[in-house]
């Protein structure tokens, strides 16, 4: 079987996918985790994230100076920066954490996000283990 | 669009209102203006979507406040609180409003009637203004049966007297009719009160067991220069700002009529500016006189809106001000011209008492005078019904809107004190209020007084400047179809999304009513693990995160009126002794995790 990298997605409720279409039993799609404020994702659940067997975690965040709590995005995009570092050390590759931001309503462009990010990690493989 | 709007836990909780964002403190009524402007920021793109979404948004307004459409034209009196303000422009919440106003006037006339069922006592609310309207709508509500006895023709009280350029027909006659439509309200017009046919005993004879009076100002004040009636005010030429719009608006003046002519109108505040701008449009060259100087912030600055003075003077329209008028010059029957001394005062600590330099004066020629120098209340009428005090003032409690003279009778808008639509509103709501509780033998004055608090603006990064209001080019405008133009879609959920939302949750609950949030979590500090460093202070955007002395050491806690349970802290605290309550994430996160495969062993 082609090896098919599973990829975790931190979701903002107020950029990303909020246009309920009305029926709340609606399933929220598999490794998704919608979150009000992207800024609340700490380091800790991303490096959880690859404990648990993720390839790659993608963080969808409002756009620039859009954030409803303010910062949230920024203080987000920085952590990203920094952890990519750290995490380069491990031997773990920068392009595992991507954050995204945007204002997609309908979450339109989610798949297509999901998918890109899945073909680069096919190209890396799955996480080198120690 | 939307599941729910305002139910169950989406819904906000008057009790909990004492702190609330600036410009709701502002607002006469507290209008839920956050909670809508973070509704109208989660408007989709698509347009047929965000019409169901707009209207969802209106129905919300529209249950506290059926003239929400009218606001979106001419009121905007929270933007002057703005916290935005200082930091590149306030939300442009009037121009918001506006916008919801141009999709929801349309499914106003379809609108279906209220299912009520009217089992209460018989009211009559003399006067068909905004506050007679308001107090209609909330009593009908609450199951009166309400009967507006209107003056004219028509109802909507001064709010005719706005000109079309800045408030369009179709907008003011739809929010009235649809009022009285929807609540099933009984309307006489043509009813004035005190000619005879129409008095308050009159009404209780009828079976109406409480009246609310809101008949406004309909006297206009004269012109006066020390005290005294100005010389030549009985020359023809001379006409009332009132009158004036009110003959304009009902189209008895026709285009050109003031063509040739010079045009002198006489008063500082909104009604001058909108006669002068009105008889500009129909052809008058048109000057504005006034007692009151150009610095608006000096205590005998202008009163009118910085908008209207620009406006104007766009327009071709100029502005004399700091001089009063001191006599009327006439050629013949006809005014020929005035005499305009400097007024070296408007104010002093008691009020109003002007002072004139009368070496220093101007002559101004004039074919026309329009004076519009304030209104007032038709006091003999009051006098005959009993509802002045000994010093000839309208005897009625500021805060239950009931006559001192009379407890049956209720008095509200511009009649008991000249304001804004929306105190006129307010007053309209607030009798409706002390009417109910008034009939069902409760305390009228019990808890009517709060004090409401705002919290200062979010910190953040940057901050975003204000949008560009396009105005049609003075060339173009010289007619009565609106100049402003009001947002499209994107640009009002743009602005929409600029609000930095400094009101508490508690007030708001936008999120929770469309489902972002199931329920408002709250932040907990556990104390055995805070070590007092601070982190969480600096990092809280709002002020909420804050640290105090306990038992000699250093505690973080949280203030949960300003506390948005963005999460912000929670994360930034190095040992972890805060935590959000009722989030789901952490469930939502485990059971992602668990469902991963190729999990690293150990």
């Amino acid at each position: 079987m082609a090896y098919d990298p599973n990829v975790v997605c931190f979701s903002c409720k107020f950029g990303w996918d909020y246009v309920s279409d009305n029926k709340p039993e609606t399933k929220v799609p598999e490794n998704r985790v919608p979150v009000v404020c992207c800024g609340k994702v700490e380091s800790n659940h991303i490096l959880e994230a690859f404990k648990a067997g993720a390839d790659g975690i993608l963080i969808l965040a409002c756009q620039e100076g859009d954030c409803h709590y303010q910062d949230g995005n920024f203080q987000t995009s920085k952590k990203v920066y920094l952890l990519q570092k750290v995490l380069e050390t491990f031997g773990v590759e920068r392009e595992r954490v991507r954050i995204e931001m945007g204002l997609d309503p309908e979450g339109a462009r989610v798949e297509q996000l999901v998918k890109e990010m899945k073909t680069d990690l096919s190209k890396l493989g799955p996480v080198k283990r120690f | 669009m939307w599941t729910t709007v305002a139910k169950g836990p989406a819904a906000v909780e008057a009790a909990v209102k004492q702190l609330l964002p600036p410009c709701q403190v502002q607002c006469p009524i507290n209008e839920d203006i956050q909670r809508t402007n973070v509704l109208i920021s989660l408007l989709p793109d698509d347009p047929a979507l965000a019409k169901q979404g707009i209207i969802q948004i209106g129905d919300y307004l529209y249950e506290k406040n059926p003239f929400f459409a009218v606001c979106g034209y001419v009121c905007g009196l929270c933007e002057l609180e703005c916290n935005y303000q200082s930091k590149g422009g306030s939300i442009k919440r009037r121009l918001l409003k506006r916008f919801l106003a141009d999709t929801y006037i349309d499914y106003l006339d379809r609108k279906e009637e209220l299912d009520l069922i009217k089992h209460k006592e018989n009211i009559a609310v003399v006067g068909g203004g905004p506050s007679g309207l308001m107090a209609a709508w909330h009593l009908s509500k609450r199951g009166y049966r309400v009967t507006i006895f209107e003056a004219s023709d028509r109802l909507g009280g001064a709010l005719w007297l706005i000109p079309r350029y800045r408030l369009p027909e179709k907008v003011l006659a739809s929010t009235c009719e649809n009022i009285v439509r929807l609540a099933g309200i009984d309307v006489k017009y043509n009813a004035e009160m005190g000619n005879g046919k129409l008095s308050l005993e009159k009404l209780q004879h009828e079976g109406y067991s409480a009246v609310f009076m809101a008949k406004g100002t309909p006297q206009p004040r004269a012109l006066t220069f020390m005290g005294a009636e100005v010389e030549g005010g009985d020359l023809s030429g001379i006409e009332y700002g009132h009158t004036f719009l009110y003959e304009v608006s009902h189209g008895n003046i026709s285009p050109n009529y003031f063509k040739g002519k010079k045009v002198v109108v006489i008063g500082g505040g909104n009604v001058a500016f909108d006669a002068a701008r009105t008889a500009k449009r129909l052809g008058g060259d048109t000057a504005l006189v006034c007692l009151e100087c150009e610095d608006k912030k000096s205590k005998d600055g202008i009163p009118a809106d910085h908008e209207e003075i620009r406006g104007a003077w766009q327009e071709g329209i100029r502005t004399i001000y700091s001089r009063g008028v001191s006599k009327i010059f006439g050629a013949g029957n006809n005014v020929s011209g005035i005499e305009c001394p400097k007024c070296t005062q408007v104010f002093d600590d008691a009020g109003f008492n002007p002072k004139f330099d009368v070496s220093d004066t101007i002559k101004l020629d004039a074919d026309l005078l329009i004076v519009t120098v304030g209104q007032g209340a038709d006091r003999a009428a009051l006098q005959k019904d009993n509802l002045l005090d000994e010093r000839g003032r309208i005897a009625v409690d500021p805060i239950t809107m009931q006559s001192l003279n009379r407890e049956w009778v209720f008095i509200g808008g511009d009649l008991r004190r000249i304001g804004f639509m929306v105190d006129a509103m307010r007053d309209g709501i607030e009798a409706a209020e002390s009417i109910e509780r008034y009939l069902r033998g409760l305390d009228v004055r019990e808890g009517r007084k709060w004090t409401l608090e705002s919290q200062d603006i979010p910190l953040r990064r940057y901050y975003l400047g204000e949008p560009e209001i396009e105005w049609t080019p003075p060339e173009k405008r010289m007619h009565f179809e609106l100049f402003e133009h009001g947002f499209t879609l994107p640009q009002a959920v743009h602005e929409a999304r600029r609000c930095l939302t400094c009101g508490p949750c508690l007030s708001c609950k936008a999120c929770v009513s469309v489902g972002i949030q199931n329920s408002l979590s709250e932040v907990e500090v556990n104390a055995d693990r805070c070590s007092g460093c601070g982190v969480c202070t600096s990092i809280c955007y709002y002020g909420a995160a804050q640290s105090k002395q306990v038992e000699g050491k250093r505690k973080s806690f949280t203030d949960t009126f300003k506390c948005k349970s963005c999460g912000m802290c929670v994360v930034a605290c190095p040992s972890g002794a805060r935590e959000l309550v009722g989030d789901p994430m952490h469930a939502r996160i485990n059971e992602v995790y668990a469902n991963l495969s190729g999990a690293i062993g150990g």
